[in-house]
């Protein structure tokens, strides 16, 4: 400003403003208005700077209208050290929310069963390295949606950067070995609380949660229960507190030994599941059973909370249990529904 | 019901009236009343009058909505006033934008910090490219080539 008042011989920004006003007749000071009209414009525009924002208001925006993607792909992060400072605070982190986000991927007849588009592979992968830069170890829960396909990479990557991990939501492991699982309670000592799919030797699992998560207590399984998981669970975890079966088939041998063994147990969910009996005599079948009897009321008296709903008339999501075999197929229905448990502490959310 | 009327003060020592209701919009001043930080005018040291204006003018549009008839819950009015605040906001230079977001903090206005929070969002961050927000916020780049070069192998597509 001052240069081009001084280009025009005035002594400063205001004498140009008088001289502007004084020779506006002058159809050669034409060039001069309209110089002088942009470098107002650009003044405007230079009176705040917004690196000196306040750090806590930053957050407060980050927090309140991006979502960890969109937080992600602006580039906050990187636009200048203060932002970072914002983009790095604990409260953007404390939830790893990947619950909306699903693998693009089609259906396989062969092990893993999924085949993940590699675009999406690689733009996962950027969106888990910077989080995890960005989040510095103040990660306690990760979400992840029961489509969202972590491969071992992944899923390693991630648990060694979050070594206060309290609360993992984990549906999906088609493209995880049990190895890698281990490997997470290894690096997540802190775990108190899993939610996983039925799968059929979970030995491997359990028992590296036995030995490294002293204050495991809360585990929510979502699929079919049978005697062999649930014998390995009683045997190598017996001092859970929370155990949530819903919306699935449970073996009725299994459930009672649930009851009997886990002497810690206090709340037990098997809201909208069924009950499976083996029966030999006269002939060998299995059948459904839709009441509890008295001898696992009896046995269930001892729960602070036993959760149960068995409303096949009624329940929709009782009906759709059954109509999908214990196995939900939840990407038939609402939305966020997978995220549902009637206990509280259960419920998949932010 | 008597109208009561509250005297602000802004930091260049521009006087506003307002009816009680419009002031207590914000969660900050009742405590400076209480306090009886002053007998009649309260001094509002972190906005300045043309912020102030323009704040009251959003809690005067809103306590009138608040009032109206139906208790301000009609689809009609909710729809009004989600276009007035977006022609509000849309009117606004950057650095009206800038002090109008210290001064709901500030003030404590929850409606208006959000307003503000999302336009802020939605028309300066997102959707654009780090050059692109430092060029549209004025923001000078303090990072060092290392510390760049960190950047972009964190925005890398494969772990290593």
């Amino acid at each position: 400003m001052k240069e081009i008042a001084m280009f025009y011989g005035c002594k400063n920004s205001q004498h140009l403003l008088n001289e502007i006003g004084r020779s506006f007749v002058s159809p050669l000071s034409l060039p001069l208005c309209l110089i002088f009209l942009q470098m107002a414009e650009d003044r405007v525009n230079v009176v705040v700077h917004w690196e000196k924002m306040e750090i806590d208001i930053l957050v407060r925006i980050f927090q309140k209208c991006f979502s960890l993607q969109e937080l992600v792909n602006s580039g906050s992060a990187h636009v200048c050290r203060g932002w970072r400072a914002a983009c790095c605070d604990p409260t953007l982190w404390n939830t790893l929310d990947l619950s909306h986000m699903k693998s693009h991927f089609i259906k396989v007849q062969q092990k893993p069963f999924v085949y993940v588009e590699s675009r999406f592979d690689e733009n996962l992968t950027r969106l888990l390295k910077l989080s995890m830069s960005l989040s510095k170890g103040n990660t306690m829960t990760l979400i992840v949606h029961f489509n969202l396909f972590l491969s071992d990479d992944m899923l390693t990557y991630t648990a060694i950067r979050c070594p206060n991990l309290r609360r993992l939501v984990l549906p999906a492991w088609n493209r995880i070995k049990k190895k890698s699982l281990a490997n997470v309670m290894e690096c997540c000592k802190s775990l108190e609380s899993l939610t996983m799919p039925s799968i059929p030797h979970p030995y491997v699992v359990f028992s590296a949660i036995a030995m490294n998560c002293k204050n495991f207590r809360e585990l929510k399984v979502m699929g079919p229960i049978d005697l062999s998981f649930v014998e390995v669970l009683v045997y190598l975890l017996p001092n859970l507190n929370v155990i949530s079966l819903r919306c699935t088939s449970i073996y009725r041998d299994a459930l009672v030994t649930i009851l009997d063994k886990l002497k810690r147990l206090q709340v037990l969910n098997i809201s909208h599941s069924y009950l499976l009996v083996q029966r030999y005599e006269p002939k060998q079948e299995t059948i459904i059973v839709r009441e509890l009897d008295e001898t696992i009321m009896n046995k269930a008296s001892k729960l602070k909370r036993f959760i149960t709903c068995m409303e096949h008339d009624t329940c929709v999501m009782c009906q759709r249990t059954e109509k999908d075999e214990g196995i939900m197929r939840w990407y038939k229905y609402e939305e966020g529904l997978w995220k549902a448990d009637e206990f509280m502490n259960l419920y998949a959310t932010t | 019901m008597s109208k009561k009327n509250i005297v602000l003060k802004s930091s260049n020592g521009i006087i506003f009236e307002v009816e009680e209701a419009v002031a207590l919009q914000s969660e900050t001043i009742p405590y400076m009343i209480e306090d009886d930080c002053a007998n009649d005018t309260i001094p509002l040291a972190n906005v300045t009058g043309d912020i102030l204006a323009l704040v009251i003018e959003y809690c005067k549009k809103h306590v009138v909505v608040a009032d109206g008839d139906g208790g301000g819950s009609s689809s009609s009015s909710q729809e009004d006033l989600k276009n007035w605040d977006a022609q509000f906001m849309n009117d606004l230079d950057q650095s009206k934008i800038f002090n109008l977001l210290l001064a709901a903090d500030f003030l404590n206005i929850k409606t208006l910090f959000d307003l503000t929070c999302q336009f802020v969002a939605d028309t300066m961050i997102k959707g654009k490219s780090v050059e692109e927000v430092r060029r549209t916020l004025n923001i000078e780049k303090d990072y060092t080539s290392e510390e760049e070069a960190k950047a972009r192998q964190e925005n890398e597509w494969a772990f290593k």
